[in-house]
């Protein structure tokens, strides 16, 4: 365990070392960019608040992450089902992708008024979508035979699809939880520049209006660690439940 | 027990055109018989299966198991495919009784039925193993088992060794054999190997491609148990090389 973290977490010290080194050797100013002990010490003395703003985000985060699961996985199921459904529903799904949502953020916030929600339907709509293509791909990669097993059991549309289909396809549904859990920190930051009155991507934005640098390099810090730190509770609840899913690859799941 | 009449099967190609897969194939099968079927790739050996299966639908001609017309999947068949398929995140007496719970027709001794036929299978203590953490020979006895354990009047065996190793392979018929032997179940068996077909056969289909017919049907009057000196005597010898004779005959010169 120690031996496969060790390469990675030295890169980051070295990183952050240079990082100071640099900034110290320059004599770079704070405002433009603040070492990490400043960073690190400006976030120490305001940790109550940091850490609010951070459960404020957490919060927007896990909401449109579960409301993308909650969508993604019936929706999949949906396209997976039958070529007609997937020809009617996946035109709108790319499009709905193809805007970018920085741009639809203060549309939905004159709409739905400056509130959590808006904020949760950002977030939603940028992790839902790598969530339904994961989901998709694993339920039409289930073998052909399997699917015979299914028939010849005399297993109807429903029954393939929750006994066969999605079981096989929970390896890429956690590539895709991932992937989702990561887009949704993305999201909610991006929902918080537009509109809200608290939050990590809120504190980035009245730092750096007060050109107070180290307050949001402090923030982005937390964000990233937050990133990571759903990203690892995705992979472990994986584990967890799935104990046969993590560490094979979806393409040898089948073998 | 099966009756093929006449069957035909026609598939509608990619670009519209018409594939006949199957012509005038007359077949009986009787209780317990165990029937081989050999031919050349594309003779619609498989096809014929998923017919008597009840997976495919007839284009003409008539399929009857146990008397009955076959539309749809019933219970009188079980299938074994090429592949093991087997469920990658259920144990392997989960797999095994599998079809049944899919069916509702799980029962209170049908987990002691599952670990006694795995015990037959020499797979006793491998009960709670995943189908990943066994060779390619015990996934296959598990997809039999799987198979059995329906007690199917007639199973249907799809290449069901030909993904095998040639020794696994060699061990695992006379088992099959050995198994099947207590079933009293009719076999359809489908497989690339003459010498295969005569030791594990009663009588031999030889289908011959494009479309496929029965070019022959060849009793095997060996006497049963049967073992691998058999493959000396000149009975085996003299059905061996029939079929042989009939397959090659067919194909093309610059085959």
């Amino acid at each position: 365990m120690l031996r496969s973290v060790l390469p990675g977490l030295l890169t980051v010290i070295l990183f952050f070392a240079g990082w100071e080194g640099a900034v110290r050797f320059f004599a770079i100013r704070e405002f433009i960019l603040p070492a990490p002990s400043v960073v690190a010490s400006s976030a120490w003395a305001i940790w109550p608040t940091l850490l609010n703003h951070t459960l404020t985000t957490l919060t927007t985060v896990m909401l449109g992450f579960g409301a993308s699961v909650l969508v993604s996985l019936p929706l999949a199921m949906l396209i997976a089902s039958s070529p007609l459904i997937s020809a009617a529903v996946y035109p709108v799904l790319v499009i709905t992708q193809s805007i970018p949502k920085v741009a639809l953020a203060p549309i939905l916030i004159i709409a739905l008024g400056a509130n959590e929600v808006p904020r949760v339907i950002v977030t939603f709509l940028v992790a839902f979508f790598p969530l339904v293509v994961a989901a998709v791909a694993g339920m039409l990669a289930t073998p052909p035979e399997l699917i015979e097993l299914g028939r010849a059991c005399r297993a109807g549309i429903l029954q393939q699809m929750l006994r066969i289909r999605l079981p096989f396809a929970v390896p890429f549904i956690f590539g895709g939880l991932k992937v989702a859990a990561a887009l949704s920190v993305v999201g909610a930051v991006v929902a918080e520049f537009v509109g809200a009155d608290a939050g990590l991507g809120y504190l980035i934005q009245t730092s750096m209006a007060f050109f107070r640098t180290p307050l949001a390099f402090a923030a982005v810090v937390a964000l990233a660690l937050m990133g990571m730190v759903l990203f690892v509770v995705v992979g472990l609840v994986e584990r967890w439940l799935f104990p046969w899913s993590s560490g094979a690859t979806p393409a040898g799941a089948s073998s | 027990m099966i009756a093929l009449e006449a069957v035909g099967k026609v598939f509608a190609g990619r670009d519209g055109s018409r594939v006949v897969a199957l012509e005038g194939v007359s077949l009986d099968v009787a209780a317990g018989e165990f029937v081989a079927i050999v031919g050349a790739s594309g003779c619609g050996k498989s096809t014929l299966l998923r017919l008597v299966a009840g997976l495919v639908p007839v284009t003409s001609g008539a399929v009857r198991v146990a008397g009955e017309t076959v539309r749809a999947p019933t219970d009188a068949t079980a299938m074994v495919f090429q592949a093991p398929t087997l469920l990658p995140w259920a144990n392997v007496l989960r797999n095994v009784t599998f079809p049944l719970r899919l069916m509702g027709r799980a029962g209170g001794d049908t987990e002691a039925r599952a670990r006694s036929l795995l015990a037959k299978a020499g797979l006793a203590g491998f009960e709670t193993k995943l189908p990943s953490e066994l060779s390619g020979g015990m996934q296959q006895r598990v997809a039999i088992c799987r198979a059995l354990l329906q007690q199917p009047r007639v199973l249907l065996m799809d290449e069901p060794f030909g993904a095998l190793d040639a020794l696994t392979r060699e061990e695992m018929s006379l088992e099959l054999l050995r198994i099947w032997r207590e079933t009293g179940a009719a076999v359809l068996f489908v497989t690339h190997s003459i010498s295969e077909a005569v030791l594990l056969a009663d009588r031999v289909v030889v289908m011959s491609p494009r479309p496929g017919r029965v070019a022959d049907i060849v009793d095997i009057a060996l006497p049963r148990p049967r073992s691998f000196e058999q493959e000396g005597e000149p009975a085996f010898h003299a059905a061996a090389q029939r079929i042989r004779r009939t397959i090659y005959q067919r194909l093309p010169d610059a085959a």
